[in-house]
């Protein structure tokens, strides 16, 4: 038995969702969908419930983490319905259900709230700066620092009971029973999607799509390894100094593709962005492109001169630690591998 | 009697004859006989070069009649009937033998017999013709007026259609007001006019035309004669208000009336007084006294001069050549408890709920309820699986969808949840489906396997469905009210139906004669169907069939003069002695009881008759003859065939 909410369909239009209700159910997104299954059937299914507003089905279901948004559902749609906007809005509504703080749901659903946030960062940044005098190697030293609890605090308090909630409403909550052998046995599973996204080769002709992400993820995470364990801007080591420079150039080269495509909004995925899309892109960009001239400015001797990058690097580092990474589009990065442990799980 | 001359022609049909049926045999066997001229074999008597032949055959030797043995009459009995009368002959001395359907096909495993059968078809046919008889077709003069029965939408395009021709329309309504189910409608779908305005636009028109005689309050009580000449008796009740009141007066008088009855008009939603009228701007403008709820107290007469309770009944006699029968439909009336229909008062029907809109603004209320959560629940009374009524109603989708999105646009508070079964919303009315799906309609879909149920628990009425768009998980919906989309089913008063013996349909409706080719006619020859009496129509349909209906009822009697085929039955009235037998057999009622000469006799109206031949063996002294059937004819048949 299941109760309809008419007004859910609002609230999901707060998180991106655009006409999903002209639907017709005609099934044409799903049918020309290639991840879809017999067993695992979307997009339909998934607007279906979106537009009676059961919440329960929505919140227990994984299939919106197991799209991997080519766009051909909405292209297809003959109601223009877009179901693939539909699927993306459902992740942002996930995360927001998922967190246990609620502060997703509330910056996805007010950018005037998601701005303060970031302005109140940049307060914090220079009133830092200033309580060390703008003196470069403290700077430096309590940012290195920064990071390293920053990473710690984030994903002990935010990140790990986040997927923990995400555990309890999709295989607990629904009474789905597991054995705990299969929780270490299906543990690859997670690994795998993890590190290669490789689900989204499924995706018809999304081979370039998927491999620019791939060495995107595998950028940012060197780069991220490289400036906190290897302390990068400090190193000493040529090796050190080379793939640092490598892996952020990386990260700018292949974001700096992802902004673009969103402006030109020539595909089916970057025609409809949120400001949580735009923000995750262009701070991504940003970090790459700052770490990589901080350091060519340590290289060059400049830094001491143009404390400014080193301010404008951290500012930016902050916002993605404080903001995008617990409460934005980060943890799709997470959510999205988890999910394919937890589908396996169930399966 | 001169000695006949006939022409005999045997078909070899390709080989569709010949290879089973040894056609040269059969033209030696009645080449032979006294009366043939000439016996002759053919590859396709149907052939131009055939037909010319025969013309010259014909000519040439001054035959007197024609045979041709081929297929069925059905095909090319008017063929060979035509070829006669090019050579000047009368068509109707042409005898057709079937040796197709009737010997080759039929008997293709056996030659031998199929052959000889085929010569004994062939003799008949012959023998037949030398009784064959030169007949003329039956003039008859036609009233060049028609009447229309019922003045909708189809009735009032028909009327204004027919005045355009050089005919007199009489357009009877039984009702006080004309319009119809159309002037209960604001809104329509598909068209920013209402209802009311396209009602108040046709009436414009008709007024101004002289040759539409307008008789409302009226009912066709009688009905004589047939195509052509039907004359019929109009009883019209009177307004027992004059024609020339004033306003004021009037209102005082409805205000005054004591008496109170459901008011139809709003579907029994609200009340209305014995002298009433449904809407301001109604057609006619004169109010009425519903006599028969009114209690005489004389309130009204005190306050209003105008009213007149010595108005007097009226019966007008008119004769007309053809008759329109326009008189639309009823809405289907759910059964007590049927989804909660009587027994829950949150449940009504479509056309109440749509009233309901159109009477209220700001807040939806409803029995003193502010309505949030409105259920529809589509196709109750149409394409039933227990039930007579297996048809779809083809405009509640659209209709239903229409009310929703109306209501919705016009209380935007309300939440429509749609029961349906598959929606029709066919053609461009699709737009607007698409319309309240954006406007987030909610839409439920079952198979007629599992309807939706409706439960009363306490002052809830929740409505539940197994939902096949949702992986048929049950859903349910706590309804404020309950709309139940009720379809269309024929008029429960059919008196006027009976009158002119209209058949009707297994769906109850008036049938026509062919569903595509014929579709406003029936077989009571000069009476047309127009509008939802003859099944479920939309506005644009009705309006579609009652002009197609008009010109074809203008076609019959367009010429002043009716010709039907000499094809009829003949009453020797020295013989007959009036028993009723004949009368009873005949299926169009195309025999008459009169007086000739002193005697109580059977006669004929050539005009309905057929020529079925259904009167002619029950006649006892055998008094009745069918002319190209005749008793000499078919006796000289059997006798060739046995």
């Amino acid at each position: 038995m299941a109760k309809i909410n008419p007004s859910f369909g609002k609230e999901l239009k707060k998180y991106g969702a655009i006409n999903f209700n002209a639907c017709y159910n005609c099934g044409n997104c799903t049918a020309v969908c290639s991840l879809s299954t017999e067993d695992v059937s979307f997009p339909r299914e998934m607007v279906r419930v979106s537009t009676l507003g059961l919440e329960d089905e929505i919140q227990s279901s994984l299939k919106p983490w197991e799209c991997y948004y080519c766009g051909e559902c909405s292209t297809h749609c003959p109601q223009e319905a877009n179901p693939g906007e539909l699927m993306m809005s459902l992740r942002r509504y996930l995360t927001a259900k998922y967190d246990w703080t609620g502060l997703s749901g509330l910056m996805y659903k007010s950018l005037p709230l998601t701005i303060s946030a970031f302005v109140l960062s940049l307060i914090g940044v220079l009133y830092f700066a200033f309580s060390v005098n703008f003196d470069l190697e403290k700077m430096v030293h309590w940012g290195h620092l920064f990071e390293m609890i920053a990473i710690g605090t984030v994903g002990f308090v935010i990140l790990l009971p986040n997927v923990a909630r995400m555990w309890w409403l999709t295989i607990l909550k629904p009474g789905t029973k597991v054995p705990f052998k299969k929780y270490v046995s299906s543990i690859g599973e997670l690994i795998v999607h993890m590190f290669t996204q490789k689900r989204a080769l499924g995706c018809d002709d999304n081979q370039l799509r998927w491999f620019e992400h791939f060495i995107m993820v595998i950028g940012y995470l060197s780069l991220l390894f490289t400036t906190v364990f290897l302390n990068w801007f400090s190193s000493e080591y040529l090796i050190v100094t080379l793939f640092g420079y490598l892996v952020s150039t990386i990260v700018f080269v292949v974001t700096f593709d992802f902004v673009l495509s969103r402006i030109k909004k020539k595909k089916q995925i970057s025609k409809h962005s949120q400001p949580s899309d735009w923000f995750f892109v262009i701070w991504l960009f940003l970090m790459g492109l700052s770490a990589f001239m901080v350091r060519l400015f340590i290289d060059l001797d400049l830094l001491e001169s143009n404390k400014w990058l080193y301010l404008v690097h951290l500012t930016v580092l902050v916002q993605w630690a404080l903001i995008i990474v617990p409460f934005g589009k980060w943890t799709h990065f997470l959510y999205r591998s988890f999910a394919m442990y937890f589908a396996k799980l169930k399966a | 009697m001169k000695k006949k001359k006939i022409g005999v022609y045997i078909c070899h049909c390709g080989g569709n004859i010949s290879d089973y049926v040894d056609v040269e045999k059969v033209r030696q066997a009645v080449e032979g006989e006294d009366i043939v001229f000439l016996a002759k074999t053919t590859m396709f008597a149907c052939s131009d070069a055939n037909q010319r032949e025969m013309v010259n055959d014909i000519e040439a030797n001054g035959l007197t009649s024609v045979v041709v043995a081929s297929c069925s009459p059905k095909l090319h009995l008017l063929t060979f009937r035509n070829v006669s009368q090019r050579a000047n002959l009368n068509k109707y001395t042409y005898v057709h033998a079937n040796i197709r359907e009737q010997a080759s096909w039929a008997h293709s495993d056996n030659k031998i017999g199929a052959t000889e059968k085929a010569i004994h078809l062939v003799k008949a046919a012959i023998a037949k013709a030398n009784y064959a008889e030169a007949l003329e077709s039956n003039k008859v003069k036609a009233q060049k007026s028609v009447a229309i029965i019922g003045a909708g939408v189809a009735g009032m395009k028909a009327a204004i259609s027919l005045s355009n021709k050089d005919c007199e329309v009489i357009l009877i309504e039984k009702e006080p007001f004309v319009g119809g189910r159309v002037a209960q409608w604001n809104s329509l779908s598909t068209t920013t006019e209402t209802g009311k305005e396209i009602v108040k636009r046709l009436y414009d028109d008709l007024i101004t035309r002289d040759n539409i005689t307008i008789c409302t309050n009226s009912e066709v009580i009688s009905n004589k004669g047939s195509v052509g000449n039907f004359t019929l008796k109009i009883k019209t009740t009177p307004r027992y208000i004059r024609q020339s009141f004033h306003p004021e007066d009037l209102t005082r008088a409805i205000e005054v009336c004591p008496v109170s009855v459901p008011d139809e008009f709003n579907f029994r939603l609200t009340q209305r007084k014995a002298i009433y009228k449904n809407y301001p701007g109604e057609y006619p403008q004169t109010p009425v006294i519903d006599i028969k709820n009114c209690t005489r107290c004389g309130a009204c007469e005190k306050v209003c001069p105008a009213v007149d309770f010595n108005e007097k009944e009226e019966i007008t006699e008119i004769t007309v050549g053809s008759v329109l029968m326009a008189t639309g439909f009823d809405p289907y009336t759910p059964g007590y408890g049927e989804f909660g229909y009587a027994t829950s008062e949150n449940v009504i029907t479509l056309p109440q709920f749509k009233r309901l809109i159109d009477e209220q603004s700001g807040t939806l209320v409803y029995k003193g309820k502010v309505i949030k959560n409105i259920a529809y629940i589509y196709c109750v009374g149409s394409r039933q699986t227990k039930g007579d009524n297996t048809y779809c109603s083809r405009n509640c989708c659209t209709s239903t969808i229409h009310a929703a999105v109306t209501a919705k646009s016009k209380f935007p508070d309300i939440n429509n949840f749609h029961f349906n079964r598959g929606l029709r919303t066919y053609g461009k009315q699709e737009i607007l489906y698409a319309d309240s799906l954006r406007s987030g309609d909610i839409y439920l879909q079952s198979y007629e396997d599992g309807l939706p149920t409706v439960t009363i628990e306490g002052n809830k009425t929740i409505v539940k469905i197994n939902d096949i768009l949702t992986n048929g998980k049950e859903i349910e919906v706590e309804a404020d009210l309950v709309v139940l989309v009720t379809g269309m089913v024929p008029r429960a008063d059919n008196k006027v139906g009976t009158l002119f013996k209209l058949p009707k349909g297994r769906d109850k409706f008036y049938n026509e004669i062919h569903m595509k080719l014929r579709p406003v006619e029936t077989v009571i020859d000069g009476v047309t169907i127009a509008g939802a009496c003859q099944g479920p129509k939309n506005i644009a349909e009705s309006v579609n069939s009652a002009l197609s209906a008009a010109t074809k009822s203008y076609s019959i009697i367009s010429k002043g003069e009716l010709e039907s085929e000499p094809l009829v039955a003949i009453i020797d009235q020295d013989k007959c002695t009036w028993c009723g037998a004949c009368e009873k057999a005949c299926p169009f009622d195309a025999i008459l009881k009169v007086e000739d000469k002193g005697k109580i006799v059977a006669e004929i109206n050539n005009s309905v008759c057929k020529g079925c031949g259904m009167c002619a063996p029950v006649c006892e002294p055998d008094a009745i003859n069918v002319t190209a059937c005749s008793s000499t004819e078919i006796m000289s048949m059997i006798d060739t065939l046995v």
